[in-house]
């Protein structure tokens, strides 16, 4: 019996340990539990904290970098998020427009790299950080126009959703794992519907017990949780991303 | 699922119709094809195959009936014992009907092709495995399978031929099934716009490939929900249902003036696309 089992099994150990280090070696290391992706290497050290971070409350002259942002809104660079699929990288003159006029860093490294792609007039090879795959949508806009101008959420605490916490970090680095699972996780939790609009207008589609549903396309039938409050799950259209 | 379930739980198992307990709300995409006006002079396949990315084939595999055409204009001679110079013919144009009980959405093994919310036929082509059942149930013939890696076959792309590529619609690998999406890329598009200001697409805003270099204007599209839409008022106008298998005008004595049909309606697929009769010279 062991005899006839020993090639068979033998072949099935080989031919995993071959599709571990093939899966291995195609996939980011995922490093922690939050799935950091992998750190990729920006023809510019850019300082995300620098200039998203929070300001220094303590000593707000403090010009040390590693001590305070600027607090620079993200939809300030990022500008196509919210009226767009995708959120964007700003042009180099973005960059400029607002570096011309700060000399005190001129001379600094980066900001000498900077001027020098301005010169050439070349723009910059950003790097693709959040690299969906070519059959993912995801669309900024609906995220955008839901969370920060509905709810009026904190920019950054929005973006962080899926982007984490850029706001610390210099060339930013994928946090979350950004699979489909992860995203289907937030959008099968039943979410209560509340009218933030500010007017007390109602956002979107028919209102669902005198109150707009955000959620889908298609009115949702009434749930309420444990509190009594209308909920409403997220799309699961499969077409809104994949098409 | 036991015999006696199914026989208990009928009800929940078989609906007359799937919008019965969920009715449309607030879209349903749909569409009218007035044959009469059609010329066949085949612009929106044209249109359609820059829109959606479509893979021209050539000569040889349009033979083996790979041809990838997902809007195609089908000819129809009339046999009145005319020959061919004098022989009357008509022009049909055919796509998927996005049907509200579609036949190939529930054959599918992986569920690649579903129904959504807004009443299209949705096709997921990283969910599909190239089963090919759904065209093998499909009654209309209109779903196409990539039997080659297109983007990488010589003369269907050519260099810089890629950069006319539509980038809101992915170009379909080998091994997937595809068929007309309604323009889905436009239709979420206007959705989400609509959405964002706070209201409901309204009619005229978007329109499909075809629809828009349709030279006579005998293509139709949009929502049905909305009563101040055209193709509802032309639904409307031909006593033409979503939800009938059998339209009550056709059981009247004597006939029908109204020309609105769909295609294969006893089947009970409920097809969203409504065409219009052509009025015939022996018929008038």
């Amino acid at each position: 019996m062991h005899r006839y089992l020993y090639f068979p099994v033998m072949l099935a150990g080989f031919l995993m340990a071959i599709g571990c280090y093939a899966a291995t070696d195609q996939q980011p290391t995922l490093t922690t539990e939050d799935d950091l992706g992998p750190q990729i290497q920006q023809p510019i050290e850019f300082p995300h904290y620098r200039h998203a971070g929070n300001r220094n409350t303590v000593d707000l002259t403090n010009s040390d970098p590693t001590k305070g942002g600027m607090e620079i809104n993200c939809q300030y660079c990022h500008t196509y998020a919210r009226r767009s699929l995708t959120a964007g990288i700003p042009p180099l003159q973005k960059c400029v427009g607002c570096h011309q006029n700060i000399p005190s860093v001129r001379d600094k490294p980066r900001i000498v790299e900077l001027f020098k792609y301005w010169d050439a007039k070349k723009a910059i090879p950003w790097k693709k950080v959040h690299d969906l795959p070519d059959f993912v949508r995801f669309n900024h806009e609906r995220h955008i126009k839901r969370f920060i101008e509905q709810q009026g959420r904190p920019v950054q605490e929005v973006c962080g959703y899926c982007h984490g916490q850029v706001k610390e970090m210099t060339t930013a680095r994928r946090q979350k794992p950004i699979t489909m699972g992860w995203c289907v996780s937030c959008h099968m939790k039943e979410h209560v519907v509340v009218v933030a609009n500010k007017d007390g207008i109602p956002e979107g589609g028919t209102p669902l017990g005198k109150q707009a549903y955000w959620y889908t396309f298609q009115k949702p039938a009434e749930t309420k949780n444990a509190a009594g409050e209308l909920t409403a799950k997220g799309p699961n259209d499969c077409w809104l991303c994949h098409k | 699922m036991s015999v006696t379930n199914l026989l208990d739980n009928w009800a929940a198992v078989r609906h007359f119709h799937p919008i019965d307990d969920k009715p449309h709300d607030p879209y349903k995409w749909a569409m009218a094809i007035d044959l009469d006006a059609c010329i066949g002079c085949n612009a929106c396949a044209v249109a359609c195959y820059a829109e959606n990315n479509l893979p021209v084939v050539g000569r040889e595999k349009f033979k083996h009936g790979q041809v990838m055409h997902w809007m195609r204009i089908e000819r129809y001679w009339d046999e009145d014992g005319r020959d061919y110079p004098d022989q009357g013919f008509q022009f049909l144009p055919m796509m998927c009907q996005q049907c509200e009980a579609a036949p190939c959405e529930t054959v599918c093994p992986v569920g690649a092709t579903n129904h959504t919310q807004d009443g299209l036929n949705s096709q997921i082509y990283n969910r599909c495995i190239g089963s090919r059942y759904c065209s093998a149930n499909c009654p209309f013939k209109v779903r196409y399978f990539n039997w080659y890696d297109y983007p990488t076959t010589e003369n269907v792309w050519p260099a810089e031929m890629n950069y006319q590529l539509n980038p809101d619609v992915t170009v379909r690998g080998k091994g997937v099934m595809e068929k007309c999406t309604f323009c889905v890329q436009r239709l979420r598009a206007a959705e989400v716009t609509a959405k964002g200001e706070g209201r409901i697409v309204r009619e005229g805003e978007v329109q499909t490939a075809c629809q828009q270099s349709c030279p006579t204007g005998a293509i139709s599209f949009g929502n049905l929900v909305d009563p101040e839409s055209r193709v509802h008022k032309q639904w409307q106008a031909q006593q033409v249902d979503l939800d009938k298998d059998m339209q009550e005008k056709n059981q009247k004595e004597g006939g029908s003036d109204l020309r609105g049909y769909r295609i294969l309606e006893e089947l009970r697929s409920y097809p969203s696309v409504m065409y219009l009769e052509r009025v015939r010279e022996s018929a008038v």
